[in-house]
């Protein structure tokens, strides 16, 4: 039971690409770290380079207070979830579990004890004699996490275990595997691009980016306070609408002009945002979720901010309304969406900030049910003004 | 803190596993080569007479012969891989697959039965008394008696067919495969198109295991090219009718053994051996022997 | 309709002409033994004789100089079996290694293999004979094992097994398990490589027991000839086909019957092991070019 720290640790390849560019990062005793991103982030080159699978270019890593640089992977004390599972095809269910075991030698006694064990608690046991290819995908994953558990290691390492399973296995192994972690209570890190596993699994989460770290905190944290624009646009689903907007001061309070709309902001806003002062009169991106948006018509309080705008599409979920919208003003354009949007393999979005600064922007809001809006209509959208992010235009920090 | 350097894995991951083999290469593929080139440059005393063995090697009456014989051979038995492999792997692809299978698992088995065996059978089929074929003998080779089936005019195709029967199968089992990877969805779009049996067969399957046939004959030119086996053998049991240096392996096992003539006879294998390689390194250059990477 | 039915019985025609071009020497050569000499001229060449004349045929070769045919085939399958022997031993580590293994000279070594591969051995008997030579092995039996035991051609095959069988991520997967190098090919890749063992299994022992050329240059005793250089000795020393033999006093009873049951016993082996490995060898042999 141990901890894991990153410091200033980097991968680099041949040609000097840096997939890893001086991490630090700490992960507590127990604690479930869930390292998230697009392709290509680093995310799996970590996690890699505390199994001791990719070798460490520059800085430490370590496992408890041990400098685990240079040791193989079998001295070092941690299981492994693959994402392809990895399960020895030869072997049996049981086999495949006590494999480790019987490489340390431990006792039969002991083997049988602790794989009985792991059976009980993902479920395995008839299946204990089965060879992996006549199980199905779900009952593999838990061979594997069964694999990682018996061999109760200092820290678990977990390389995206649920992606290959389809979406309701999913939704129910992540609360399975988070459940047998806060059991165990065996350090963890787990590495995913889906930010929704990340967001209900962690305690806490490393958003990644191109090999560096942007932000790590709790998911809350994350969610109501981002860092820069790549965070606040990466976690959230639908993502966080982006503005091209002014600051502005008039008669002693601050209004944010997005498009011909004027959105003032009460003085408990001003005292969260210190630094906008200094953007008076200058530009700035306004971030919006769609949760603070709002058909107007079921808003309530007439006094709100307004945005007028055109109905495009409407997707009916049920539970809400995912109005999809347009008003006149400008989308912000910064390498962040872009990266943002090639993540998320929207075309449309892509596209559309080919084409650079123009005059209409296409937000996404989540309305109530009840809405009546119909496509192709012009709508009144509330915005809840206590609940926007500013970020600098060129930086992309938040502000 | 400042960045350290770590260090690397000790053993280059993998290399261990191919220490055992490596002295066989040398010893057996590489060291052999290098010792041919250099006896071929040398007199028998080790000094260097640059091509003087080569002249003497193709000076010697019998160099150009063995040469054509080879060439006749390869050529006969390259027409006859061209010709009856692609045919009878485009005959039995499409079949119904039990029937095409056996039909070449039976193409097959003479392949198991390579080298002396098949020589000694064929000798027998080649001897008009006892063999089955006596009535193809009689006509097609206007062979009585043994001594003129294996006149020296029918050598080469003697020798081709004896070659063809032990190696067809086994290119014809490798041609079927490749004709499996074809998609049969082309197929089907052909059939739709309008296109017959034979349209599709030389005008869509054929194009497209190209490659695989460039392989067969390259490969089987440069074996070809190293004919030892068979006329060695048929020279055995031949009055003397069959020279016992038809082919140029032939002439160069002479050289050594008969003559102790080691540097001309390195020199002949060196002739030899550059044939093979220029088919080694066409096939591994052009290659899909390098698939499996990446 | 009728085009299409001369089609199929043309198609038909073919593939029967030529299973019986493929097939009916081996008939013959099973059914030869059983005749006696003279019968194997007068009577049809597909006629069964009688048992009685295989166990004839079989006492004449038997004495053929003391034995010397037992000896031959003893020989042979201890050179095919010590050579395949050493083969495996090489090869599928040597396949693994440069499969999945990453270390300088990796692509050379391949390389080399596969050039050496496709070049014919037989081009190679010669400069290994004056090699040994120079080594003073002529004449031991190692001449022949250690030669045979050079097989590219299984180096090759378990490197396109490994590189396409083997996900590398099993092998990490054995890594974290606490498995060293040495370990994880024991317990991983080892016995996932049953399929290509059986395979170079089956081409290195046949192609040792059909070599002909390496053999017949390096060996001078009859005593060591394995099968293959013996037949052709036998050649030589049967009336049959070699009117010279026969005369000088030594009688040797070795006529057609004798030649044909010599070659066929000399078969036997491998058409065993051939019938043994035919399902791995269909599958190996399609391997990548099947689809599923």
């Amino acid at each position: 039971m141990a901890g894991v720290s990153f410091e200033a640790a980097s991968k680099v390849y041949g040609d000097g690409t840096r997939a890893l560019d001086k991490l630090d990062l700490t992960i507590e005793d127990g604690e479930f770290m869930v390292l998230v991103g697009p392709s290509g982030c680093g995310k799996t080159t970590a996690l890699r380079m505390v199994a001791g699978l990719e070798e460490i270019s520059e800085g430490v890593v370590k496992i408890g207070d041990r400098v685990v640089n240079g040791l193989s992977p079998k001295n070092r004390d941690i299981a492994m979830v693959f994402q392809s599972y990895a399960l020895y095809p030869h072997l049996s269910v049981h086999d495949n579990i006590a494999f480790a075991l019987k490489i340390k030698k431990v006792p039969k006694a002991e083997i049988r004890r602790r794989v009985d064990e792991a059976a009980r608690i993902l479920d395995l046991e008839p299946h204990l004699k089965r060879k992996p290819r006549s199980l199905s995908g779900g009952q593999r994953q838990r061979v594997a996490m069964g694999r990682a558990i018996v061999r109760q290691p200092q820290a678990f390492l977990m390389d995206e275990p649920l992606s290959n399973l389809d979406a309701k296995l999913r939704v129910q192994m992540r609360a399975d595997i988070k459940k047998i972690q806060g059991d165990l209570g065996v350090t963890t890190i787990y590495v995913t691009h889906d930010q929704v596993e990340a967001m209900t699994m962690g305690h806490r989460v490393a958003v990644m980016r191109k090999g560096e770290l942007q932000q790590v905190a709790d998911p809350i944290e994350l969610y109501n306070r981002p860092l820069n624009m790549f965070v606040g646009g990466f976690i959230g689903s639908p993502a966080m609408n982006m503005l091209d907007a002014r600051v502005e001061r008039r008669n002693g309070s601050f209004e944010i002009v997005v498009g011909d709309v004027r959105i003032p902001l009460d003085e408990t806003k001003v005292a969260q945002h210190p630094g906008l002062s200094a953007y008076k009169g200058g530009r700035i991106v306004l971030g919006i979720r769609p949760e603070s948006l709002e058909d107007a018509a079921l808003a309530g309080e007439g006094n709100g901010p307004r945005l007028r705008g055109q109905a495009e599409l409407r997707e009916a979920l049920g539970s809400e309304m995912l109005m999809h919208f347009t008003i006149a003003a400008s989308p912000a354009v910064t390498n962040e969406v872009r990266e943002l949007a090639e993540d998320v393999g929207d075309d449309r979005a892509l596209g559309q900030l080919a084409e650079g600064p123009s005059a209409r922007a296409s937000l996404v809001g989540r309305f109530s049910p009840q809405t009546q809006i119909r496509e192709g209509e012009s709508i009144e959208v509330a915005v809840d003004a206590r609940a926007l992010h500013f970020f600098d235009v060129d930086s992309g920090l938040a502000v | 803190m400042e960045a350290t350097r770590t260090r690397g894995l000790r053993v280059p991951r993998g290399a261990p596993f191919v220490l055992p083999y490596l002295p066989f290469l040398i010893v057996f593929g590489i060291a052999p080569t290098i010792y041919a080139l250099d006896l071929a440059f040398t007199n028998a005393g080790g000094g260097w007479v640059g091509f003087h063995n080569f002249v003497r090697a193709y000076d010697d009456f019998r160099f150009v012969p063995a040469f054509k014989h080879i060439l006749i051979y390869t050529i006969v038995w390259l027409g006859a891989l061209m010709v009856f492999v692609v045919g009878l792997a485009l005959l039995l692809h499409g079949r119904a697959t039990r029937v095409s299978a056996t039909y070449r698992f039976l193409f097959y088995i003479p392949g198991a039965l390579a080298g002396a065996a098949a020589v000694v059978i064929w000798l027998f089929m080649l001897d008009p008394t006892v063999s089955p074929g006596s009535f193809l003998l009689r006509h097609v080779l206007g062979a009585s008696i043994f001594a003129q089936s294996i006149a020296p005019g029918n050598l080469p195709y003697i020798f081709a067919m004896i070659a063809f029967w032990t190696g067809a199968g086994g290119w014809i089992v490798v041609m079927y495969g490749a004709l499996n990877t074809i998609p049969p969805d082309l197929e089907e779009a052909a059939r739709i198109d309008g296109a017959g049996p034979f349209t599709i067969a030389f005008r869509l399957k054929l194009p497209l295991i190209r490659k695989w046939i460039a392989y067969m004959l390259i490969l089987s030119f440069a074996t070809g090219t190293q004919l030892f086996v068979e006329p060695e053998i048929v020279q055995h049991a031949s009055f003397g009718l069959v020279p016992d240096t038809w082919s140029p392996n032939q002439l160069a096992y002479q050289q050594a053994f008969r003559y102790a003539d080691f540097n001309v006879a390195a020199a002949i294998a060196v002739d030899l051996l550059l044939i093979g390689l220029l088919g080694a390194v066409l096939i591994v250059s052009r290659s899909g022997l390098f698939r499996a990477e990446d | 309709m009728g085009v299409r039915l001369l089609g199929l019985g043309a198609r038909m025609a073919i593939l029967l002409v030529f299973a019986i071009f493929f097939v009916a020497p081996i008939l013959w050569l099973v059914l030869a033994p059983t005749k006696s000499d003279h019968a194997l001229v007068t009577s049809s060449p597909f006629s069964f004789g009688s048992f009685h004349n295989v166990g004839l045929a079989w006492r004449h070769l038997d004495a053929y100089s003391d034995h010397l045919y037992r000896r031959w085939i003893a020989n042979t399958l201890v050179y095919s079996l010590s050579a395949t022997a050493i083969t495996l031993a090489i090869s599928i580590p040597a396949g693994y290694g440069l499969a999945l293994g990453k270390f300088p000279g990796r692509k050379l070594i391949l390389s080399l293999t596969l050039v050496v591969m496709i070049m014919p051995a037989a081009s190679l008997v010669l400069p290994i004979f004056l090699e040994l030579n120079a080594l003073h092995l002529i004449g031991s039996v190692f001449s022949v094992i250690l030669p045979f035991s050079f097989f590219p051609f299984g180096v090759y095959l378990a490197y396109i097994y490994y590189a396409t069988s083997i996900p590398p991520e099993l092998l990490d997967a054995a890594r974290v398990d606490g498995c060293g190098e040495w370990l994880t090919f024991r317990r991983v890749a080892l016995p996932l490589a049953k399929p290509v063992v059986a395979l170079v299994f089956f081409f290195s022992f046949v192609s040792n027991w059909n070599n002909f050329f390496l053999p017949y240059v390096v060996l001078a005793d009859s005593n060591q000839y394995p099968i293959t250089v013996g037949l052709s000795n036998l050649l030589a020393s049967t009336p049959s086909f070699n009117p010279a033999v026969g005369g000088g006093g030594q009688t040797t009873n070795i006529f057609k019957p004798e030649l044909a049951l010599a070659t066929l016993v000399a078969v036997i082996p491998v058409a065993i092991v051939f019938l043994f490995s035919q399902r791995a060898l269909v599958r190996g042999t399609l391997g990548g070019s099947v689809k599923q």
